[in-house]
């Protein structure tokens, strides 16, 4: 890999947006930051800012009025980019499934990358989509979440 | 020399004569047909008068006796008028002041002065003068010249029935003759003669408009420039009591030995105070932005306060090295840092502006009150520079005006883009008054190297001078980042193009920024002449364009060099973003429509975006701080006279 | 000015970015050991900068590209100006230019946090100028020279003179640094107020080149640490490092204050100690 592949691989910048779930897999991806799983070892920042961001981490099932919010956040995002959808309701609209207000899914909106399982996700499989996910970036095309 | 004669003569009244020709009827382009080539002459003169100076050294002019009987019929004259425009506006002050001016000229003529015949000349032209001429003749004559420009366009606004502009005029370029008429006295009495007319200039002006605000500021400004009136001719008398004459020369020659000059010399120090607007004196200078913005260009940079530092600065040879000048740099050291600070809550462009022109003279007077080499080169080089910036600034504020109707900076969002050509003169104005390569920046590096070594009170100097700085950087830098703010709104309409109000816009930014460039050069063939005159030496070594001193250096053309890399060069090649690669402000994901003009609301509503700028009132607030500061101010005035006994 | 001076200056400007670079991933990775987690690995930074310069260009503004241009730019000036052994006054003064260009880079663009962010720039800067300023004097005091030369050459350290000055450079230190309790005009923490402050609009490079600019700038103001011991310089270099990893304590230490607080503390524990120190010298001597 050459220098920039590996700089990308090395320095993820989290971009992080519920879309109305339950909160329980935002908990689980802010303990990704705590001493216990500390992904900044990794070089994750949550950095809170799409201009600066290079990973979409999307949790919730994604309703009609946030739609648009999710969809700018995406375009803000500078290329390349990468999505990642948390949890059931963000992969495919979990027991939010069907609902007349969702959506049913983040990729009803925008093109994900990576799908990571659970409801709630545990940390472990978040960092795994990470992982995925920059596996993807980097070009080596294993995993697909 | 007589050519040098005439061309003094020509300085002083050709604009007077001008002015008394624009009374006629001569409508718009008959007064452009005056006033342009009056212009030209007044620049090409000051520049023929300043050569010859530079080659031949100070000229002295004298005057026949008979003169001194002219001299006080017209004194007394403005005096009287002074004392109806009192009594008139029920303004016991003014009266007062005006009556008390009048008791003591009497007194001095008739009492002290009688059969007294001066042996000096009236006129004494040196390099100091020569460079106040320069800037009164080319940046006046410059404001005269966007007045022409300026003046129907504000007739038009406020719906005048009959123009009042030849009146205007008259005293707008009388002004000019009158400052040359100061900048070139010699005796002290026909400095008073001029220093009256300024401020008869100055109350016309002022009150131009005839709104109440105006004829209240204006009797403001007249009551202020009165005391220092009083102080001046209370200076004379102790002058020609200590010296036996009412030379300022011979006063500067003798020096501060005793009491007595040193009391004469704190009087005239006090004079050039009031009308420099020094704390607790700025109320007028402030007030003075109700008259057209020609008025207050002219007021604020090259004219009218400048005659107050520059008379504080004549005489600091005088007490050069006694505690009077550390209380006068201690005073100006204070004035600057308390203004800059003031200004920091202002949303008013043109109060801002006064601000800052109350703190670049008090850095003047800080300058002259260091009184050593480095300050005074800093000082004379700060006139310049000064005058150029601001009066670029003030105009360019102006046609502002006229264009977006508002002085309101809150209104000014986007200049840079809305208005590009006087957007752009305002930023390149604004960094020139503000950072290091160029000219007022340099002054400030200068006071504060000069202070930083001295000892005693200079300590405190260097701390005003660096808050000073930092406060002018905050109103200084949030103006400039409003003017650049991209995506304000449409660009202007311009209903017609003011040719000589862009010229003479653009034509002092360009000076502001080639002086700075060369200022090696303004340095060795002005400055350094100017203050060789007064006695004090060289303080750089100037070879290869640098500037030298003792403890320090500065290399103005290397930092230019880098400064132009730094900030055109990327100007010029950062390309606009591709289709795909512009973005919209960040407003948290609820753009409207994927902009940056509007957001969605948390009741759904579009809400259109708005930025505004930071005052920080709660703590730089002018309701809180002017008392405080002014009764500071108060103090320091006690202590300038205090220094006179100790 | 020598070949050697020259060399020096060159040499300097390009080893400024590893060191710079290196010293915030020292800091990451103490920030991280204090909060009881592993930390990245030192070089991150690097990762960062290579990252972000690979970026699709994107931008809101042509304005704010051309500013954070004209912010690294100026500040490699004042920190090669600093390496050419020049008045450390002018310094100081290109320094502020260069601050300047970074607030108006985020001004260019019509967003609010941006906006917000630009003014809290500038009131930090208005809060470290004037003890920058008179640290300067206080060293021109007792060397008698502005130039960096002059203070290099002076006969003894400084500090035992200036302790006090000292302390108020640690002030300055802090919110030259965008360390707590001074960050408050683009910290990361500060995310609910103003998002990223002045950073907020930028992106990729432009970001990239910040990072660069915000490297020379931590090497040059602990260069200015370093000439409170200059004879022997290896002590002043040592003195630099235990200043900075003391910020980092602080940052972790303390909570970040409102700007009101960081002015006063700019302006009257900074100043105050300064003209202690100033006073106590001429007392003393």
């Amino acid at each position: 890999m050459g220098l920039v592949a590996t700089s990308r691989v090395k320095s993820p910048w989290i971009l992080h947006y519920c879309t109305g779930g339950c909160n329980g897999c935002d908990i689980e991806i802010l303990a990704c930051l705590t001493p216990l799983y500390d992904v900044e070892r990794f070089g994750i920042l949550n950095i809170g800012n799409p201009k600066h961001a290079d990973l979409l981490v999307v949790t919730g099932p994604v309703n009609w009025k946030n739609a648009d919010v999710l969809k700018n956040l995406y375009e803000q995002m500078p290329a390349p980019k990468m999505v990642m959808a948390v949890g059931a309701c963000a992969c495919g609209g979990g027991v939010f499934h069907n609902c007349y207000n969702t959506l049913g899914g983040v990729d009803k909106v925008i093109p994900v990358d990576v799908y990571v399982r659970g409801c709630a996700a545990r940390p472990e499989a978040v960092i795994d989509g990470v992982v995925a996910a920059l596996d993807k970036l980097a070009g080596l095309g294993r995993g697909e979440g | 020399m007589a050519s040098a004669e005439t061309l003094v003569w020509a300085l002083v009244l050709l604009p007077v004569a001008a002015g008394l020709i624009a009374l006629l009827p001569l409508g718009g382009a008959g007064r452009k047909a005056l006033f342009v080539p009056v212009a030209l002459v007044m620049a090409g003169a000051s520049v023929y008068l300043t050569a010859g100076v530079a080659a031949g050294g100070p000229i002295a002019i004298g005057l026949p006796h008979s003169w001194d009987t002219v001299l006080t019929v017209l004194d007394f004259a403005l005096l009287a008028y002074f004392i109806y425009a009192g009594l008139a506006a029920r303004h016991s002050l003014v009266t007062g002041l005006a009556a008390a001016g009048a008791l003591g000229l009497a007194y001095l003529k008739f009492a002290r002065l009688s059969g007294y015949t001066p042996a000096e000349p009236v006129f004494y032209i040196d390099m100091l003068s020569a460079v106040m001429c320069l800037v009164i003749s080319i940046v006046g004559s410059l404001i005269v010249l966007y007045a022409l420009d300026y003046m129907p366009r504000h007739e038009e606004h406020l719906g005048l029935e009959k123009s009042r502009q030849p009146q205007f005029f008259l005293f707008l370029a009388g002004f000019l003759g009158v400052m040359n008429g100061l900048a070139f006295a010699d005796n002290l009495l026909w400095l008073y003669f001029f220093w009256e007319l300024t401020t008869l200039c100055c109350f016309q002006l002022i009150r131009h408009d005839l709104t109440g605000e105006a004829k209240d500021n204006a009797l403001r400004a007249l009551w202020m420039n009165l005391l220092g009136a009083v102080a001046l001719l209370a200076g004379t008398g102790l002058a020609f009591q200590q010296t036996g004459s009412v030379s300022v020369q011979k006063l500067i020659d003798i020096g501060g030995a005793g009491s007595g000059i040193l009391l004469a010399l704190a009087l005239l120090c006090f004079t050039g105070f009031t009308k420099a607007a020094q704390v607790p004196f700025q109320s007028w200078l402030l007030g003075a932005m109700v008259a057209p913005t020609p008025v207050s260009a002219l007021l604020h940079s090259s004219t009218m306060v400048k005659a107050g530092v520059y008379l504080v600065l004549r005489l600091a040879p005088a007490y050069c090295g006694t505690t009077l000048s550390d209380m006068i740099g201690l005073f100006g050291g204070f004035v600057f840092m308390v203004t800059s600070i003031l200004a920091v809550s202002q949303p008013v462009s043109k109060r801002v502006l006064a601000y800052s022109t109350i703190a670049n003279l008090g850095l003047i007077v800080c300058c002259a009150g260091i009184n050593t080499d480095l300050a005074i080169a800093a000082g004379i080089a700060l006139i310049v520079f000064h005058a150029v910036s601001k009066g670029a600034l003030f105009m360019a504020v102006g046609m502002v005006e006229q264009h977006i109707g508002s002085r309101n900076i809150e209104d000014m969002e986007g200049l840079r883009f809305r208005t590009p050509v006087v957007g752009a003169a305002m930023v390149v104005g604004m960094l020139s008054m503000l950072f290091l390569p160029f000219g007022v920046a340099f002054s400030k590096w200068a006071a504060i190297e000069a202070a930083g070594l001295e000892e005693g009170c200079f300590l405190v100097i260097t701390a005003f001078l660096a808050v000073g700085s930092a406060a002018t950087l905050l109103f200084w830098a949030k103006w400039t980042g409003r003017l650049l703010t991209a995506g304000a709104g449409p660009r202007e309409r311009r209903e017609d193009a003011p040719g000589l109000a862009y010229l003479a816009v653009t034509g002092l930014v360009a000076g502001a920024v080639v002086l700075s460039v060369f200022i090696a050069p303004l340095m060795k063939r002005l400055v350094i002449p100017a203050q060789v005159g007064m006695g004090y030496a060289n303080p750089f070594d100037l070879t290869a364009w640098n500037l030298v001193t003792a403890n320090g250096s500065f290399t103005p053309w290397a930092l230019f060099i880098a400064c132009a890399v730094a900030v055109l060069l990327p100007a010029l090649w950062v390309k606009d973003p591709e289709a795909d690669g512009t973005a919209p402000g960040y407003l948290c994901g609820v753009n409207v429509d994927g902009g940056d003009e509007k957001f969605w609301s948390a009741g759904g509503a579009a809400v259109p975006v708005a930025t505004g700028g930071s005052y920080w009132a709660s703590a730089f607030g002018e309701e809180k701080l002017t008392p405080v500061f002014n009764w500071a101010a108060l103090a320091g005035l006690a202590a300038v006279f205090l220094g006179v006994i100790l | 000015m020598t070949l050697t001076t020259v060399l020096t200056a060159l040499g300097a400007l390009v080893l400024a970015p590893l060191a710079g670079g290196l010293l915030y991933g020292i800091d990451r990775k103490v920030t991280a050991r204090l909060q009881g987690r592993m930390g990245p690995p030192v070089v991150q930074p690097f990762y960062d900068f290579f990252k972000l310069a690979a970026k699709k260009r994107m931008m809101t503004s042509r304005g704010s590209g051309v500013w954070a241009w004209a912010y690294l730019l100026l500040t490699m000036t004042a920190f090669a100006l600093f390496f050419l052994g020049q008045d450390l006054l002018v310094v100081v003064l290109v320094l502020a230019f260069a601050g300047g260009a970074l607030a108006y880079g985020a001004f260019a663009v019509r967003s609010p946090y941006a906006h917000l962010g630009a003014h809290r720039e500038l009131l930090q800067m208005a809060a470290y100028e004037p003890i920058l300023l008179l640290t300067v004097v206080m060293f021109a005091m007792e060397t008698g020279s502005f130039t960096v030369c002059g203070v290099l050459a002076a006969a003894g350290p400084l500090l035992p003179a200036l302790p006090l000055t000292f302390l108020a450079v640690l002030i300055a230190l802090g919110i030259k640094m965008r360390k707590s309790p001074f960050d408050i005009a683009a910290c990361e923490h500060a995310h609910q107020e103003i998002v990223r402050g002045v950073y907020t609009e930028y992106s990729g490079r432009y970001l990239a080149l910040i990072e660069l600019a915000h490297w020379y700038e931590l090497v040059l103001v602990l260069a200015v640490v370093a000439l409170f011991w200059a004879q022997p310089l290896w002590v002043g270099a040592l003195i630099a490092a235990g200043v900075f990893l003391l910020e980092l304590f602080v940052d972790n230490l303390a909570a970040r204050l409102r700007w009101s607080w960081m002015v006063t503390a700019g302006w009257g524990l900074g100043i105050g100690f300064i003209m202690i120190n100033m006073v106590l010298l001429r007392w003393l001597a």
